[in-house]
């Protein structure tokens, strides 16, 4: 297996120069699909790491907090480069290979105890549709704030921006739809697993917090309340995915939780 | 042209049409009755009568609901009343609430105390929360009796999540009363038909009794440690994997290797120090290893222990090498339930895979932690849930339009 330090700066070398040569690709079209090509490479190591550490260890490696962030460094800047596909907006990939680098750097600096074992509840075909319907969520609402904060950012310097608003209008609304799925998803398994769908266990309710924030989100929205304002909301709305994430474990209420990812 | 809030301002209060304002205010107002509610009841909180009075109640809302939004569609307090700033401010509230039971732990506070008379240490069912669900069912309901009647197939997205959700938390907290969950220990060779509720510890008698064939546990391999009795820490090496016995497995801590010569997964002592293999009944995990520090080598043989056994491990002046048994892997009882008129099914409960017994569920939920594989006793859940299908109904609506909506999302911007 590769080891993670090598899997990392490889990935994150392949995105800062990616970004360098995208930079110059504003000068020089013909290096555009290099760029992007490098940047991509980045995140396939970190694909490949996935792939052989899952391997390895007999299990999806979702189980703890450091093995979910490999999987958002995978696919965040994917996010980046889909929006840049299909919106011709090319800044987000930017700061989503940021925030993968970051999180590849937590990882390095928290090396984790890596181990196979598995506890009975989460032996079941339900772990891994429910967490992976979850990270993709937090993914697109990750982007989602990144896009609303660059736009704060160019309506205090007094710029309009109607494309960037609804691109973290869209990446919120499919946020959603992932959150909604990943919630029920939750109570489904908890039904199977614990005996009862719902317990206001404070994972689940903060889970339920998170998603009450982009509901209220989407009805301010259908309501036609200020597109600019909402942006402010949007950026800060990650927030509390960020508690419900891994905030959740420091907090007095979650003592108890069957929730809290394993510590190690 | 976009109306913001903002535009609101030159609104005189209570203008017509309402807007966030004023139900900022109206929630305000009712989470307030809800905190003087629960004060006044000296904290005893909500009670819902079970079925099936509950239902014939939540049925009779549902019609007051959905008949004042149809037959007063034009009057404006009930415009404001479905409409999505009241929505939104009760959102705001429900998840204000939820803040409160997400911070403050929600069971272990004083009897009598402030928090416990305000329900904050019981927020889930208490008076406050109640009150906002119930005006965020009836906006709710309002705002669906529009989109309802006269029915068209383009609302079919709204009426999936917005029905959806109106019946699976409607229904999930009027039913939440008759929820039965009852804990029954049973021994090996043994039957039992009582179920005891978590924390009251009162016990109840179940319509079926179950007998207990055997429990069975499954652990992961044991794992090597290296302990250091003084700091009582487990030290971790290099690769900071957690190291899993098997036969060939070479490790190293510090200047020392350790080398498993020898994997025995069941075993007991024999003579002259050499463990005979066992049946997995009796037997616990033996390993021969070699350990080489300052290019010294000599082997020795490490055990688990276990409730009868003691473990055997090899002290390194001041450091232990220790053996641990593995975590659980599996854990499952097989059973057979009697009913009363003499129904009998045998079944293996596991965890992930509860068994249905007349409109029971029942659970494997654990067992005697501290003998482990060597426990007779194991603790079964029963379950019964008798809205569990409408509930689920709703989840099911729920993700029709959500899938609809990320449909439509993609169309929507597609056609843009
Ligand atoms: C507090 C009560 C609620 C009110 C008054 C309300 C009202 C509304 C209204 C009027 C719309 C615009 C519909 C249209 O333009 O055709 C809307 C959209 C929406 N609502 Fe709600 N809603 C409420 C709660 C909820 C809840 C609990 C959910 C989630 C299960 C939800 C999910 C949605 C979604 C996803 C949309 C946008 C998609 C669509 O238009 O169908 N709403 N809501």
């Amino acid at each position: 297996m590769m080891d993670f330090k090598t899997a990392a700066i490889t990935a994150m070398a392949c995105w800062f120069a990616g970004t360098l040569m995208d930079l110059f690709a504003r000068r020089t079209l013909a290096l555009k699909l290099p760029a992007f090509a490098l940047s991509f490479a980045g995140s396939m190591v970190i694909v490949w790491f996935i792939a052989s550490y899952w391997i390895v260890l007999d299990r999806p490696p979702l189980r703890t907090l450091g093995e979910t962030r490999l999987w958002y460094a995978a696919l965040i800047p994917l996010v980046g480069f889909l929006v840049e596909y299909r919106w011709k907006i090319s800044w987000l990939k930017y700061y989503c290979m940021a925030l993968a680098s970051f999180f590849l750097g937590i990882n390095m600096l928290h090396p984790e105890v890596f181990d196979k074992t598995l506890m009975p509840a989460l032996q079941s075909p339900w772990f891994v549709p429910h967490v992976v319907v979850y990270l993709v969520g937090y993914v697109l609402l990750a982007a989602s704030s990144v896009a609303a904060l660059h736009n704060v950012s160019l309506q205090l310097r007094s710029k309009s921006n109607e494309t960037g608003e609804s691109v973290a209008h869209y990446l919120a609304l499919l946020g959603f739809v992932f959150l909604s799925f990943g919630l029920i998803f939750g109570a489904l398994w908890a039904k199977e697993a614990w005996g009862h769908y719902w317990t206001w266990d404070p994972k689940e309710t903060w889970a339920f917090l998170s998603w009450l924030a982009y509901l209220g989100y989407l009805h301010a929205w259908r309501y036609k309340i200020d597109q600019a304002k909402l942006q402010w909301y949007l950026a800060l709305s990650f927030l509390v995915l960020l508690v419900c994430w891994f905030g959740v474990n420091y907090l007095p209420s979650a003592q108890n939780s069957v929730h809290t990812y394993t510590q190690s | 042209m976009r109306t913001s809030l903002m535009g609101s301002v030159q609104r005189r209060w209570f203008q017509v049409p309402w807007e966030f304002r004023e139900s900022a205010l109206f929630t305000i107002i009712v989470v307030f009755a809800g905190f003087v509610l629960q004060y006044s009841g000296a904290g005893r909180g909500v009670i819902v009568p079970p079925l099936p009075y509950n239902a014939i109640i939540l049925l009779l809302f549902a019609v007051l609901t959905l008949g004042i939004g149809l037959s007063f569609k034009d009057n404006p307090t009930v415009k404001w009343f479905g409409g999505i700033p009241l929505g939104l401010c009760l959102i705001i509230a429900i998840a204000l609430l939820s803040l409160i039971g997400g911070v403050v732990p929600q069971d272990g506070f004083m009897e009598g105390s402030l928090a416990d008379v305000l329900g904050i240490s019981r927020i889930f069912s208490s008076w406050p929360f109640a009150l906002t669900v119930l005006f965020f069912l009836a906006n709710l309901g309002i705002a669906l009796s529009w989109k309802l009647v006269p029915f068209s197939i383009n609302n079919i997205q709204f009426i999936l999540f917005h029905a959806g959700f109106w019946i699976a938390l409607s229904c999930g907290t009027f039913g939440a009363v008759d929820l039965q969950r009852l804990v029954i220990p049973v021994e090996e060779g043994q039957s039992n038909n009582l179920g005891y509720t978590m924390g009251s510890g009162k016990s109840e008698e179940l319509p079926f009794s179950v007998f207990l064939k055997d429990f069975a546990l499954e652990e992961y391999p044991p794992q090597l440690f290296l302990y250091n009795p003084h700091t009582e820490n487990i030290i971790v090496d290099g690769s900071r994997a957690a190291v899993q016995v098997h036969k060939g497995l070479k490790t190293s801590w510090k200047g020392l290797a350790v080398e498993v010569l020898e994997y025995l997964p069941s075993a007991l002592p024999g003579k002259y120090d050499e463990p005979v293999v066992a049946d997995r009944a009796f037997g616990i995990p033996f390993a021969k290893v070699r350990i080489t520090a300052l290019s010294k080598s000599h082997e020795a043989w490490l055990s688990t222990g276990s409730p009868m056994l003691r473990p055997s491990v090899v002290d390194l002046g001041g450091f232990f090498l220790m053996m641990m048994p593995g975590q659980p892997k599996s854990f499952l009882s097989s059973v057979s339930v009697t009913s009363e008129d003499g129904h009998q099914k045998n079944a293996l409960l596991e965890v992930n895979k509860p068994v249905e017994f007349m409109g029971w569920k029942l659970y494997q939920m654990g067992y005697d932690e501290k003998a482990g594989r060597w426990s007779k006793l194991s603790l079964i859940e029963a379950i019964r849930d008798p809205w569990l299908p409408i509930v689920y109904l709703g989840f099911f609506m729920i993700m029709a339009g959500n899938m609809l909506f990320f449909w439509n999302g993609i169309k929507q911007k597609g056609g843009e």
